[in-house]
């Protein structure tokens, strides 16, 4: 029995309150023990609920990704099952967390500590696997499966994985894959894509990703009480099917011809960077593509590491570009095609030529005008030189002009049709826009005229600046794919064809199913304006301009170009690249270029070559030997192996009586 | 004689009654229902780390650590009880600033549960983990406790309310941002034990309480989404089998498995989520069945019957508060954890005062004990 305490303070306290309170405590107590009485007798141990009605999980199961072929059906990539360790955090208590990864640590051989961090440092829900281990041996991943009640939250899992089989040469053309990106999840979320997917990061790999994949198929599977799939209870929806198989343009054999060329070039001149390009101008089938210096695409299949990521990442060279379509560079005198091309076509009045530098001061210009190959031509008091300071050639017509690629001459002509003319000419060869090459990452190329140049810098072209634009330089910029685009354009007479590299797409079970070349656009110069330039480019070859290119027992006619980029040297000479892009009749022996029916045209770029021959040009030379099978005699004594001296390349012919 | 009974008047309040005669008035009953609390949690903890199995006990498992911290709420139990209480009237509010300060530390430098994206709840000290949510509680406590006998004489004030809202604020909006929803709701109980009991003005009270509901919607649309989620799986508990409405499903299996008698200790082999922490009644009542679940109940029952004993006999308001405080901490404490692994409340993530796993609630609870009984020691005589 309570007595009224006599304490003086006894007014603070409230006997309703604390009855009030003492009844919230017997009311909270009786209720919280009536509900366990209502769930462990009433329901009581007979309420369990089995697995029958345990709540079932959607599962996808990959379909097994296509394969890629070269043109001659050898295989370029397979499929390898790969085994990977992850770590549940919730299914491994805190407490064995030490003894589970110092267990695991001497089975892979790795760490216990990096095992532990690795689970620790882990955001996200702790039902989300850890990756612990990838690419683990077949026996291990079997020891570790079957050892899961000694490693508890370890988990083993098989995953398919890509194999390229020839990554020395098609690492840049196939590309590699990776976890999907949250862009990549958006744009492919709506073809069913989920966020755990590995998809195509580069190269074919990523641009045919939608066709390699297949389709998942769909199974649900029962979940224990722990809400992990109970083995044996999974119901089959439907079944993956397998990615389409691509079949390359490109022969591995041409491939390696290619490469051997360019690394050659690239070591004679001892510079890092190149681009070769081999394609049919009658398709646009690319038979070749390297790009230099390159990586090992099986490196990314095999999970590369941070580090190596960031070597490559930071590579001064770019090895993770894929330069032939990827980067873009001043195409110099190669350009002049377009020039040439623009002359012929619009017939631009000769009062707009450069005083005292033509013979052309009445009626327009055509294939037999004659301008003036001179030391440096003067406009409005600036002097615009000759390439090659000491050596011009007096008044020609435009094959001469393009022969010896005279630079006064086509600053003439530049002039003479304008810079809106001569943009919109380049614009038909294909330059200033994507290939839309089967490919990602191709750039786009600039080429300038007065809106250009007010959109991008606020004011319209100067002459200089348009003299500059005839002969490839100043503000033109070209991808060397363009570049060789636009002279299948020419070689095949006048068709702008999208270049590819995927000839054929076989669906699983299926016929191979031809890709159709696309047209990007037909050339609107007459048959007559195109063959003169054919011509004109075989005159490039003839006045031996490419030295021993015409000692060849095959037919050649193409274009060198010399780019200036860069830094001017203590001795004011810019650093230069070099270029050159040919081609050869149908019949490359007997042919001739009257007709159009060139079935193979190569590019060639070395970036900062500063040779003094142009180191391009036998790159090509040296690709089309062994195309054309002339290496009957060794290399070494054929190839002009020191070909960045002046006095190698004044000797270094072919000896024809030899090679006969 | 009536000297020395004047000096003892004078004393009274500022130091002990002389030697045993203050040990009288210890609460041996309160205590007693401590140790036997936390047996029971040094029970779940054995359970927990050695599990169906009976895998070998490794010095980092619960049980271990459990022990340790059990050892250190001993000692903390004892310091707090020779300690004068009184003192703390004085520094409350450095206490205070103190408190906000560990909990920025905590938001700062904390580390945390996947759950909630990387949020912090402790710090890891020498390879402890120490929740400083838990000592806020506390510290709260004291702080209400001092706050409302300090405005004794204006109890009914509105601004009696309004003034501990304020200082409930910034711990309050700390322990939010870590996320701990639970802790927070905790604080919230807290303030409303002890303005009830401080004798504050029901009528505001009563508008508060209804104001508050009135911004529920309000608040719904700022909570994160695993609130929002915890909160749907009450209303609909199959919404999300795998999800919040998983842990549910699991418990309540694992409470209906335990029957009358339960399957003995360590037997327990339903699989729970967090079963060491918020969810270590299921495996109580899996274990140890109806009895044992309701021995349990019981004792926090008669716990909390004594510390408002306590309160009831304490010689000042701030005494009586510092008891009312706690016993509303493990009331809503208890109720809002069994409510929720039974079903009957949301999951909010509140511990099982003195069974859930963590030195920080075990060592919390232990000073707050401790308090109690030096209220204990330093009342006047017992009137009853």
């Amino acid at each position: 029995m309570i007595h009224a305490p006599r304490m003086r303070n006894l007014e603070l306290k409230n006997l309703y309150r604390f009855g009030l309170f003492a009844i919230a405590v017997g009311v909270a107590v009786t209720s919280l023990g009536a509900r366990m009485v209502y769930l462990q007798v009433y329901q009581g141990p007979g309420s369990y609920v089995g697995p029958s009605q345990a709540p079932v999980q959607g599962q996808q199961i990959a379909p097994t990704r296509g394969l890629i072929y070269d043109a001659q059906n050898r295989p370029l990539v397979e499929n390898v099952v790969t085994y990977t360790i992850f770590v549940t955090p919730a299914d491994l208590p805190l407490d064995q967390e030490p003894t589970v990864a110092t267990r695991l640590g001497a089975v892979l051989n790795t760490d216990p500590v990096s095992i532990e961090a690795a689970i620790d440092s882990a955001t996200g829900s702790l039902y989300t696997p850890v990756k612990i281990a990838e690419n683990v041996d077949i026996s291990l991943a079997r020891f570790i499966d079957e050892n899961s009640d000694a490693l508890p939250g370890v988990t083993v899992s098989a995953v398919s994985k890509r194999q390229y089989l020839n990554p020395d040469l098609f690492s840049q053309i196939i590309g590699y894959t990776g976890q999907i990106t949250a862009q990549q999840y958006n744009q492919w979320k709506s073809l069913g894509y989920t966020k755990q997917d590995v998809v195509g990061q580069a190269g074919i790999e990523n641009s045919y990703e939608t066709i390699l994949r297949g389709t998942p198929g769909t199974q649900t599977v029962a979940l224990d009480a722990a809400g992990k799939p109970i083995p044996g209870l999974v119901n089959k929806g439907t079944d993956p099917i397998p990615g389409s198989s691509l079949t390359l343009t490109i022969d591995s054999k041409v491939q390696q011809y290619a490469q051997t060329a360019l690394k050659w070039g690239l070591s004679a001149t001892r510079v890092q960077s190149g681009v070769i390009i081999v394609e049919n101008p009658q398709n646009g089938e690319i038979l070749a593509m390297v790009s230099l210096p390159s990586y090992n695409d099986q490196t990314f299949a095999d999970g590369i590491s941070e580090t190596d990521f960031q070597k490559l990442l930071t590579d001064p060279n770019q090895p993770l570009l894929n330069k032939a379509i990827g980067a873009q560079y001043a195409p110099g005198s190669t350009y002049k095609l377009v020039t040439g091309t623009a002359g012929l076509q619009d017939q631009p009045a000769c009062s707009n030529a450069i005083a005292d530098y033509s013979y052309c001061n009445t009626g327009t210009f055509n294939a037999s005008t004659k301008l003036i190959s001179s030391p440096q031509v003067v406009v409005n008091g600036y002097p615009y030189r000759e390439w090659q300071g000491f050596q011009w050639y007096g008044p020609g017509d435009i094959k001469m002009g393009l022969a010896h690629s005279s630079d006064t001459f086509f600053y003439q002509l530049a002039r003479m049709v304008g810079i809106d003319r001569l943009a919109y000419w380049a614009q038909q060869y294909g330059f200033g826009r994507p290939t839309g090459i089967d490919l990602p990452g191709e750039a786009i190329g600039i080429v300038p005229d007065n809106q250009w140049k007010i959109d991008t810098q606020g004011e319209g072209m100067f002459t200089g600046e348009i003299l500059q634009a005839g002969i490839g330089q100043g503000f033109d910029a070209s991808t060397a794919l363009q570049l060789l685009d636009a002279y299948c354009a020419l070689a095949n007479g006048g068709n702008l064809w999208q270049p590819h590299v995927v000839k054929s797409i076989t669906p699983p079970g299926g016929q191979p199913v031809a890709i159709q070349p696309t047209l990007l656009n037909k050339l609107p110069a007459s048959a007559q304006t195109l063959q003169t330039m054919r011509e004109a480019t075989r005159t490039v070859v003839l006045s031996r301009h490419t030295y021993n290119l015409v000692d060849m027992p095959i037919k050649v006619a193409g274009k060198t170009g010399t780019a200036e980029f860069g830094v001017r040297d203590k001795n004011g000479n810019l650093p230069y690249s070099e270029w050159f892009v040919g081609y050869t009749p149908k019949d490359a022996f007997n042919g001739d270029f009257s007709q159009p029916d060139s079935q193979l045209a190569v590019v060639a770029f070395i970036y900062g070559a500063n040779s003094l021959g142009n180191v391009a040009t036998e790159v090509v030379k040296y690709f089309m030997m062994e195309y054309y099978g002339l290496t009957r005699y060794p290399l070494s004594q054929v190839l002009p192996y020191r070909i960045n001296t002046w006095a190698a390349r004044r000797t270094n012919y072919y000896n024809l009586g030899q090679l006969n | 004689m009536s000297v020395l009974k004047n000096e003892a008047w004078r004393l009274r309040g500022w130091a002990p009654k002389a030697g045993w005669m203050a040990w009288r008035n210890y609460d041996y009953q309160l205590t007693i229902y401590a140790i036997l609390l936390t047996i029971f949690g040094l029970a779940m903890a054995y359970s927990n780390s050695v599990g169906p199995t009976h895998t070998l006990l490794s010095a980092n498992s619960p049980f271990v650590k459990s022990m340790l911290w059990a050892v250190v709420a001993a000692v903390v139990l004892a310091l707090t009880t020779v300690f004068d209480y009184k003192w703390l009237r004085s520094f409350a509010w450095p206490l205070y600033l103190i408190n906000l300060a560990l909990l920025l530390l905590t938001l700062r430098f904390g580390q945390g549960t996947g759950e909630a994206g990387g949020a912090g709840r402790w710090i890891v000290i020498g390879g402890f983990q120490f929740q400083f949510s838990e000592l806020a509680k506390i510290v709260m406590v004291i702080t209400f406790a001092a706050f409302l006998s300090d405005r004794r004489a204006s109890a009914k004030s509105l601004w009696t309310i309004i003034g501990a809202i304020v200082i409930t604020v910034p711990p309050w909006v700390l322990v939010l941002l870590q996320p701990d929803l639970g802790t927070s709701l905790v604080l919230v109980a807290v303030l409303a034990g002890a303005l009830f009991m401080s004798g504050a003005s029901l009528l505001w009270l009563a508008t508060l309480a209804a104001s508050a509901v009135a911004a529920v919607p309000f608040v719904w649309q700022t909570m994160a989404d695993y609130q929002k989620a915890r909160l749907i799986t009450l209303l609909n508990p199959g919404a999300d089998p795998n999800g919040a409405g998983y842990q549910i499903h699991q418990s309540q299996m694992a409470i209906n498995a335990g029957g009358v008698a339960g399957k003995g200790i360590t037997n327990g082999n339903i699989p729970l989520p967090v079963q060491t922490t918020d969810f270590v009644w299921g495996l109580l009542a899996e274990e140890l069945g109806l009895l044992g679940s309701l021995v349990v109940l019981v004792l926090f029952g008669l716990m909390i019957w004594r510390l408002l004993l306590c309160a009831w006999r304490a010689s000042d308001e701030f005494a009586m508060l510092l008891g009312c405080g706690l016993a509303t901490m493990i009331l809503f404490q208890v109720t809002v954890n069994v409510g929720m692994v039974t079903g009957m409340l949301p999951v909010t993530g509140i511990p099982l005062p003195f069974i859930t796993y963590g030195g920080a609630s075990l060592v919390s609870l232990a000073g707050g004990l401790g308090l109690i009984q030096s209220t204990n020691l330093r009342r006047e005589r017992p009137e009853w």
